[in-house]
């Protein structure tokens, strides 16, 4: 610790109540903060991170109880009453929460519930403290800052309401900021700017940090230390490259190593995955949290476990990350199949696919002419922000929705109709993966059930007899017991409820799969066992898949192709390798340079996108990017189409730039 | 609106029609001759065609011409009838100002004290009315401060003579009765709504704010949590006027519901399209008033989204 | 099972409103086998005896007729009335208010459009109406009358149970699967929407006494002689100076009932939402 602790939690422990039972959902954590460090806590949801600070800002629900001690600048915050606290709260230390939408009140001006901190804290009049909110405004480069202090939250976008919920923490120059999950809720660009304005505030006001979040790749952001958490412990805890470089703890290592980092393709690298997932933890439970899904555990790793120093300023829980008396498991690379030339080759096609919702006038163009082709065996990435059309595409192509334009062709056969119009091969062939596991399975139906139907509907087997084996053939193939035939979706967990949906899909031996961000509800320890199995499946059966998600790192792990969308058009689309190396489409490149990594060493130069997408009820003349694109080019962009810039024969890119200007842009 | 009021009146035409008996028969009574039957028939107009008494009954009513009521012969519908609503709004309105401000304060504390003594009394006692009939609380009212206390008429009939407003006093058990229902439901909702805007988001980041408590609930959460139940109240005046018609029988008050039951009882066809009419006119018209409230207290749609 | 006995525990009202409950049911079924009088007989010597006077522990009402016996057997039509009401309206409303928001569109705003028609009246005042104009109640009327008036208000509720599970993309998952439009209704979303049917079941129930007494009071319920709570209210009305009892006592019994429904339901909704 350079500095003195401004913060310092010692043996702190919360424990909820609940009809039945006890829950632990901190247990002995020691933490300490200095002054102007910024420290990142990594974890998965249930490991506390939140509970941790809710317990420090003495704001826990009535039925958790915290016993331990925290000291803010010298004072044990656990003994100040709910009055005492109020002095402490947004004024010494200050937060900032996952939904900025939900946490500013719908009904008050923003002016308004900026200038009351101030009034409170300082007794600042109306008129200081508007003085006051607009310069906080103008500091987090708020264009119009005099003007939105008049508007209402719904009136402005989630980035901005995000940067206005910053610049409210930061009006009384608070010792503490703390930062939950502060851009999960947002888009990869404006993540990007708004971690970016975070350092440099922090530089300016110095001040302590702490940010919580899921992601090493944003915590690296942000943060000079870091502590993983793991099931209400902290099991490890010290730099940035220490952390990166070399866990000690298993589970730290088993989190970094499963997640699709940045240069990490499947051809290379299978995911290092972690069994189970995370459970509750009762009163009576001791010892190591992360026993039951170790790989490295030994028959006397319980004796020593604990919190320790092992290195300077780097502590950790337990040593075994390497150990080699339990060998690495084996990860070997996923092979491409060898490809089939007897069967037509192309499985999908699209020809200038339309898409609108809504009624005229109001119009919303969610696929504003997309062509792309794609064939057997291979996986077409499609990455995005929200609302630029991927989601729509999916839904499009299986059939719950009915283009307003253009041609789809399935295997050679016409779809460009809705699923009541679809012959029950097609609606076989094209199967379908939702995000929210949870939501798509029925909860009120067993697992059996669940997979049993698709097979009666569209395959037509009517014995429950053949059913049932096949249902067993297949739940062993995504590693799910026999035992879970009877058990209802809602007992299962999510990473357990992804593998049913899978099952139910290749059930049915698809030939394409769409799969709709098929891991972002999922966690980070989960989320790499369904991207294994996926391609695992994709390997054996041979189907194509539409994989989309948000997130680049997923897709340049997972695709064979990529297309990057923007407002309901194609910016880009080619080999992956073709996509995330230069040349790049301006957008591809903001994307690309905003993407969280896991590594600390790749520091990237943000591209800093201001704004956000334009409102997509109205028609665009020229490029939908052009308001927002860094490298604009003048009145071109906005009045004229782009035109179709080809590299070479998989790979080309719409926009003005010419092809010596899109190459000499180098990431 | 229009539609709904349109509608309306022609079901209850439609109703009356279908059903065996008439007015002819109820004034003349069972033993009355075919012959005389068909007299009285013919001179009120009721041997005509299904919709041209109907045409001649909305034409009418469209100028604001009630008609004759067929029960009462001679007597126009215009002049007894908006005495009596008369009487019945300010009864509505009574029982209005009583349980208003009643359930929205215990609503509210109800919430804010969520799982204390304090709402488990509160919330006991709105259970406990929710759906308790109106007669079954003013019999309770009536035993207590009319027999037991006496401090109040057990009737609520205005002597003859005199005017409502020299009879006050007879407002306050009818009013109390309807407020006993209404408190049950009305402070649940209040309850329940103050309680989803204490655990939001916004809340608890006006508490991490270090604003204190009751600024907190005064000024961050009470406007957002009125806003449901003022569309609730809203929603229930014309059921108020339902609690109003057996309240009115309970106490003999002389308003609109006991004209309506007589209406019923007598099939005074004028006189019963007038009082269900405005029943719903009531609906319609506080249904109207609480949607243009709602979106004048609601910057959600006063504002449109913009994006700046 | 376990969470329900701790619920239980939690909730002592809960437990006297299924008691209350439970005694009003064992009276209907069994109560008339212990009285001394029937609901007609008329003690010609002891009209309106004080209660506990001569063998009449309520007392009797101005025709001498044993008010105990007739709150007795009035709980049988109200609770029979009551509970069918309250199936058949939501019943009604679920095949309604599912249909409507299931196929939406056109269909939702005619539907909707003569819900809010409907529902411009009061229940109360269309029971009243109607039941006023059709003359001479029955069990039958009564029911299906009562039913009419609050299937609007159960639709509503039916179809924003099915909406908040439309969403969910097992329906879509089904719908791909070319699944019948009743298979995705009522095999995928009923059992979904479960919760929130029982507990706008239960709230029905006692929303349905309320207004089976309400219109007995009017005096558009059942007929004389079948005795009805609502009834025995009005009847004795002008006498409730003298014998107080004979308008108090089935008074209290509606809202003995009453309340205890409201418990119940209070706690079955408690019980929904811990399922969750
Ligand atoms: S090696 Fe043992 S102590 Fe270390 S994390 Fe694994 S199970 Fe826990
Ligand atoms: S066309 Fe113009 S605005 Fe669009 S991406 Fe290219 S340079 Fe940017």
């Amino acid at each position: 610790m350079k500095n003195r602790p401004i913060l310092e939690v010692k043996n702190l422990d919360v424990v909820y109540k609940t009809l039945t039972d006890e829950i632990v959902a901190l247990k002995d954590i020691n933490l300490q903060v200095g002054e102007r460090e910024s420290l990142g806590i990594i974890g998965e949801s249930g490991c506390g991170k939140s509970t941790l600070f809710y317990a420090i800002m003495g704001y826990l629900p009535s039925n958790g109880n915290s016993t331990g001690e925290i000291f803010f600048k010298g004072e044990n915050l656990l003994e100040k009453g709910q009055k005492e606290m109020m002095e402490y709260r947004g004024n010494r230390i200050a937060m900032v929460y996952q939904n900025p939408y939900s946490s500013l009140n719908p009904s008050l001006t923003i002016g308004y519930q900026l200038d009351e901190v101030t009034m409170f804290h300082r007794r600042f009049s109306r008129k200081e403290a508007r003085k006051v909110s607009i310069q906080s405004l103008t500091d987090l480069h708020l264009g119009d800052a005099a003007g939105i202090v008049h508007r209402y939250p719904h009136q402005i976008s989630g980035g901005m309401q995000q940067r206005i919920c910053i610049a409210m923490a930061l009006l009384c120059r608070p010792d503490l900021l703390i930062l939950d999950e502060p851009t999960t809720a947002l888009d990869v660009t404006t993540e990007a700017v708004i971690l970016d304005i975070i350092g440099e505030l922090k530089e300016k006001y110095d001040m302590s940090l702490i940010y919580i979040s899921h992601d090493i790749g944003v915590v690296n952001k942000v943060s000079d230390r870091i502590a993983v958490m793991y099931r209400g412990e902290i099991v490890e805890k010290g730099s940035q490259n220490t952390i990166y470089q070399h866990p000690d703890h298993p589970y730290t290592r088993a989190l970094i190593n499963c997640m699709p980092r940045s240069g990490i393709v499947k051809e290379e690298v299978r995911l290092n995955t972690i069994q189970g997932y995370v459970t509750r933890r009762s009163a009576a439970e001791t010892g190591c949290p992360y026993i039951a899904r170790c790989e490295k555990k030994a028959h006397d790793c319980e004796k020593g476990y604990g919190l320790k120093e092992n290195s300077p300023h780097h502590f950790s829980a337990c040593t075994r990350a390497y150990a080699v008396d339990v060998p690495d498991r084996e990860r070997t690379a996923l092979k491409k199949v060898e490809e089939n030339y007897d069967e037509e080759k192309n499985i999908l096609k699209i020809e200038n696919l339309y898409k609108y919702y809504g009624r005229q006038g109001k119009k919303i163009r969610a696929l504003d002419g997309v062509t792309v082709s794609l064939d057997r065996n291979n996986v077409l990435g499609v990455v995005g922000e929200s609302g630029c059309g991927k989601s729509t595409m999916g839904l499009t192509v299986s059939g719950l929705l009915k283009p307003t334009k253009g041609k789809l062709f399935f295997d050679g056969m016409d779809i460009s109709v809705s699923w009541e119009k679809r012959t029950p091969d097609t609606l076989r062939g094209i199967q379908l993966i939702f995000q929210n596991p949870g939501r798509s399975l029925n909860p009120s139906f067993t697992i059996e059930t669940i997979i049993g139907r698709p097979m009666k509907k569209l395959l037509g087997i009517k014995s429950k007899v053949e059913r049932r084996k096949r249902i067993i053939a297949i739940l062993k193939k995504v590693d799910i017991g026999e035992e879970y035939l009877n058990r209802k979706a809602t007992h299962l967990s999510g990473g357990e409820m992804q593998r049913v949906a899978l099952a139910r899909a290749f059930s049915i031996s698809p030939d394409l799969l769409i799969c709709d961000e098929p891991t972002s509800a999922l966690d980070v320890s989960v989320q790499a066992s369904v991207l294994n199995l996926l391609g695992d499946l994709q390997q054996e059966s041979g189907a194509a898949y539409i994989f989309i998600s948000h997130d680049l790192n997923i897709i340049n792990y997972f695709s064979d192709y990529i297309m990057v969308m923007y407002l309901g058009r194609v910016c880009e689309y080619g080999r992956k390798d073709e996509v995330v190396g230069p040349p790049y489409h301006p957008y591809t490149e903001a994307l690309l340079s905003a993407v969280p990594d896991v590594d600390p060493s790749l520091k990237k130069r943000t591209i800093r996108l201001e704004g956000s997408p334009p409102n997509p009820t109205k028609k665009i003349g020229g490029c939908p990017f052009a308001g927002r694109c860094h490298r604009q080019i003048g009145e071109i962009c906005i009045n004229v189409p782009p035109p179709r810039v080809e590299f070479s024969d998989t790979h080309f890119v719409y926009c003005h730039l010419s092809k010596e200007e899109m190459q000499g842009i180098s990431s | 609106m229009v539609l709904t009021l349109a509608v309306m009146s022609f079901i209850i035409f439609v109703l009356v029609e279908i059903m065996p008996g008439d007015a002819a028969q109820t004034v003349l009574g069972q033993s009355a001759t075919p012959e005389s039957l068909a007299a009285l028939r013919e001179s009120m107009g009721l041997d005509d065609p299904l919709y041209i008494r109907y045409g001649r009954w909305a034409g009418a009513f469209i100028h604001g011409d009630l008609g004759e009521s067929l029960y009462m012969r001679g007597v126009q519908i215009n002049t007894i009838f908006w005495r009596k609503v008369g009487h019945s709004v300010i009864l509505a309105l009574t029982a209005l100002v009583f349980y208003v401000p009643l359930s929205l304060f215990f609503g509210v504390l109800a919430g804010v004290k969520a799982g204390k003594l304090t709402d488990s009394i509160i919330s006991f006692f709105g259970l406990a009315t929710m759906a308790l009939p109106e007669f079954v609380s003013g019999i309770i009212l009536i035993t207590v401060f009319a027999i037991k206390i006496p401090l109040l008429p057990i009737t609520s009939i205005i002597p003859i003579g005199e005017t409502l407003w020299e009879n006050l006093n007879i407002l306050v058990l009818p009013a109390l009765s309807i407020t006993f229902v209404m408190f049950g439901y009305v402070s649940r909702m209040q309850r329940s709504s103050m309680i989803t805007v204490m655990n939001s988001d916004y809340i608890r980041a006006a508490v991490l704010k270090g604003m204190p408590q009751g600024y907190v609930i005064f000024r961050h959460a009470l406007k957002n949590a009125l806003l449901p139940t003022i569309t609730i109240i809203g929603m229930n005046m014309g059921w108020l006027f339902g609690g109003l018609i057996v309240v009115e029988t309970l106490f003999g008050f002389p308003g609109l519901g006991s004209l309506t039951l007589s209406a019923i009882k007598t099939r005074d066809v004028p006189l019963l399209e007038a009082s269900v009419l405005f029943i719903t006119f009531i609906f319609v018209i506080s249904t109207f008033i609480t949607d243009m409230m709602y979106a004048f207290l609601n910057p959600r749609i006063r504002f449109k989204r913009g994006e700046v | 099972m376990k969470t329900m006995f701790l619920l239980l525990k939690r909730n002592p009202l809960a437990v006297l409103g299924i008691v209350i409950l439970f005694i009003w049911i064992f009276a209907a079924f069994f109560g008339p086998s212990f009285l001394s009088y029937t609901y007609t007989e008329m003690d010609m010597d002891h009209q309106m005896s004080l209660p506990g006077e001569y063998n009449h522990l309520l007392g009797t009402d101005a025709l001498g007729r044993d008010v105990f016996a007739r709150i007795i057997y009035g709980s049988r039509s109200i609770l029979t009335v009551a509970l069918m009401t309250s199936l058949f309206s939501s019943i009604a409303g679920i095949l309604i208010g599912f249909t409507s928001g299931y196929f939406g569109g056109l269909i939702d705003m005619i539907f909707l459009r003569i819900m809010d028609i409907v529902m411009a009246i009061p229940p109360l005042v269309l029971a009243m109406v109607v039941l006023g104009i059709l003359g001479d109640s029955t069990i039958f009327s009564l029911t299906l009358i009562v039913s009419i008036a609050y299937t609007p208000a159960t639709a509503r509720v039916a179809r924003g149970a099915l909406l908040s599970c439309k969403g969910n993309e097992y329906v879509d998952a089904a719908r791909i699967r070319n699944e019948s439009h009743f298979f995705i209704m009522f095999v995928e979303i009923l059992p979904n929407t479960i919760g929130p049917v029982i507990v706008e079941i239960t709230a029905r129930f006692a929303y349905s006494i309320m207004m089976i007494a309400s219109l007995g009071f009017l005096g558009v319920g059942l007929q004389p002689p079948t005795p009805d709570w609502g009834m025995m209210v009005i009847e004795n009305k002008s006498i409730i100076k003298t014998a107080s009892w004979t308008v108090l006592y089935p008074s209290l019994a509606i809202a003995s009932l009453v309340i205890a429904v409201s418990l119940f339901s209070d706690f079955v909704s408690k019980v929904m939402i811990h399922e969750k």
